[in-house]
């Protein structure tokens, strides 16, 4: 499977090498995970922490450095301290706990665009366990992956001036392969090998990014996977109605987390990103650390995980969202990345929701927004975004009237700061 | 050590009962319950005596790394010290700030503050603390019987607690050493990059 992958005649320069790095017996462990995933409730009562947060705090304050040297565990949940990605950036040895063997021990690279650089301690059995969340998100739409042996079953494309790339396989899936590839022209010896190969390769599963994806729905393909799914940076709602039209399968938009793994899944009848993770307790906080009221937008915050060497002790994303109790699974609504910010559009101040939902038929990859400090707005598309400029211009109309809407060529092959501003109380 | 003080017993047991109001989180940097500085001078009340204003400062706690615990700790130790044995001996404002202060914040490094409630040995040694710092030992003990296991009792702890720090920072030096080892794309597979 790796030399097939590898040695195709229309396969890419592979730049890197990688491996799944499991061991026999966590590979049978992995599928308990797995089945433990699938089948398990995911709720708590309103304001009310689940009963496994309590022993789980006892233990980071007994097992982790930086809460061992904070003292004895407060009497209650809601005094804990929220840490935030600052907090990690600045030593994350501190948060690894006592007990985690170094000798295995990896980390995956966070960009510093939307936040703090980071590197997060993992391990090759955090790595795999991502799959059983990827699962309980397809499942929800009818996709049971059957890949196997003899098989590629993933694809994870990028689309970078210069992204690590690699084919390995998936244990737990029976060996099958998985590559991780570039869509970029740079990578290949003829532009027109990508879609050859990726339908050569028919793989079940294509993961990806909005600005991948942008470029995957430019490729002649025949093949057609049975599902994608995008994380990274949100998805907006044309770009998916393109890819649901153009591949006739579902496309899921995952929020996750390097620091948290897939958090919540896109449903629209849902009203929002259905929460993946059993144990994973989801607060929104205000400002000054307080939990939100019920139905109010707060920063998300967590606790728990599936990652043992970075356990999560009401640990603020830098995310914002409301809450609600859906009958499946807690529901994350209107989920925006970064602080809020707001914009003045004709004497009224605009939520950054309220662009995103102006822009959402648009099929871009990804946009930035910008309020200068003389109120006029800057809208910046991607390069395969501008045919929509006038489009995007009509849609912000009704939002800015007579006030300047200028469209400004995005210059960012990866994560970007969405909406930034200039103009006074922006931020208030 | 040179006066005898209170059967041992009434104190560790008066620890080991410690009210929940002197477990709560102490006011740092705006967020917690208590406001040790008050706490503090509600003791010296009973005490007979207020604290000067100046003095309440270094109850105030403005970082929870710094501060955290060490409040805690003096929580407890104003909960000990409102005992009726203590009252009766009116300790001075100066005494109860200086005993708040230096030993407690000596006590407090590396150990949870709540292990001085919950654990015999800790109770045992904030109650000799205290009452050495007075000039006290435990009724029915010689000088050389309290000195000796007011060492023994700190000595233990203090070892551990310094073959632990230095233990957690030889680890944390492997943790970065480790992660700077590894780049991430090239050691484990998962389906995304987020």
């Amino acid at each position: 499977m790796l030399d097939f992958m590898r040695d195709h005649p229309w396969a890419p320069f592979y730049r890197n090498e990688s491996g799944n790095r499991l061991l026999a017996h966590e590979i049978a462990a992995l599928r308990d995970f797995e089945r433990a995933v699938a089948g398990a409730h995911i709720g708590w009562a309103p304001g009310t922490a689940p009963d496994w947060v309590a022993p789980f705090a006892a233990r980071a304050y007994a097992e982790v450095p930086y809460y061992r040297a904070l003292g004895s565990p407060p009497l209650r949940f809601t005094d804990i301290a929220p840490v935030s990605r600052a907090d990690f950036a600045l030593d994350i040895a501190r948060f690894v706990p006592d007990h985690v063997p170094l000798d295995r021990m990896i980390n995956f690279r966070t960009t510093g665009t939307t936040g703090h650089p980071l590197l997060v301690a993992s391990h090759p059995v955090v790595a795999a366990r991502y799959a059983a969340f990827h699962k309980r998100a397809l499942r929800r739409v009818g996709v049971e992956l059957r890949h196997g042996s003899g098989q590629v079953g993933v694809v994870l494309i990028g689309y970078q001036e210069r992204c690590f790339t690699y084919v390995s396989v998936t244990p737990a899936m029976d060996e099958s392969g998985l590559a991780k590839i570039n869509l970029h022209p740079s990578d290949w010896r003829d532009g027109a090998d990508r879609a050859r190969y990726l339908d050569a390769l028919a793989p079940e599963l294509v993961a990806g990014d909005p600005i991948s994806f942008a470029e995957y729905l430019k490729l002649p393909l025949t093949h057609a996977p049975r599902a994608l799914i995008s994380v990274s940076m949100m998805l907006h709602a044309g770009l998916r109605a393109r890819l649901e039209e153009r591949f006739k399968c579902p496309v899921l938009d995952i929020y996750s987390l390097n620091e948290v793994g897939p958090v919540g899944v896109f449903d629209p009848l849902a009203g929002g990103h259905v929460l993946l993770q059993p144990n994973l307790y989801v607060e929104l906080l205000d400002p000054a650390g307080r939990p939100v009221a019920a139905g109010e937008r707060g920063e998300i915050t967590v606790t728990g995980g599936f990652n043992f060497c970075l356990p999560l002790l009401r640990y603020r994303t830098g995310d914002f969202a409301s809450l609600a109790f859906g009958a499946e699974a807690p529901v994350l609504v209107g989920l925006s990345g970064r602080r809020p910010v707001r914009f003045l559009a004709q004497g009224r101040w605009l939520n950054n929701i309220d662009i995103t939902h102006a822009l959402r038929s648009l099929p871009v990859s990804h946009f930035g927004f910008h309020q200068k400090a003389d109120g006029s707005v800057i809208l910046r598309l991607a390069a395969d975004s501008m045919v929509c400029s006038e489009a995007a211009r009509a849609a912000l109309t009704p939002l800015f009237g007579a006030q300047t809407v200028n469209i400004e060529l995005l210059i960012a092959d990866d994560k970007i700061v969405q909406y930034t501003s200039s103009f006074a109380d922006a931020h208030s | 050590m040179n006066n005898s003080g209170p059967v041992l017993e009434t104190l560790t047991r008066r620890l080991a009962e410690t009210p929940p109001d002197f477990l709560e989180e102490p006011v740092v940097a705006g967020q917690g319950t208590v406001v040790v500085a008050a706490l503090v001078n509600d003791l010296a009340r009973m005490h007979g005596k207020r604290l000067p204003e100046a003095a309440l400062g270094v109850f105030a706690g403005t970082a929870a790394h710094v501060d955290r615990n060490r409040l805690a700790l003096v929580m407890v130790a104003a909960w000990l010290l409102a005992d009726e044995w203590f009252v009766a001996k009116a300790l001075a404002p100066a005494t109860l700030v200086a005993l708040l202060t230096g030993p407690m914040a000596e006590l407090a490094v590396g150990t949870g503050a709540h292990k001085f409630v919950t654990d015999a040995d800790r109770r045992e040694e904030l109650a000799r603390v205290i009452l050495g710092s007075l000039d006290y030992r435990p009724q029915g003990e010689t000088l050389e019987q309290a000195t000796d296991r007011l060492s023994a009792i700190s000595a233990t702890a203090r070892r551990k607690l310094l073959a632990a720090s230095r233990a957690s920072e030889q680890r944390a030096r492997e943790i970065r050493a480790a992660l700077a080892a590894k780049a991430a794309e090239e050691s484990a597979d998962k389906w995304t990059r987020e």
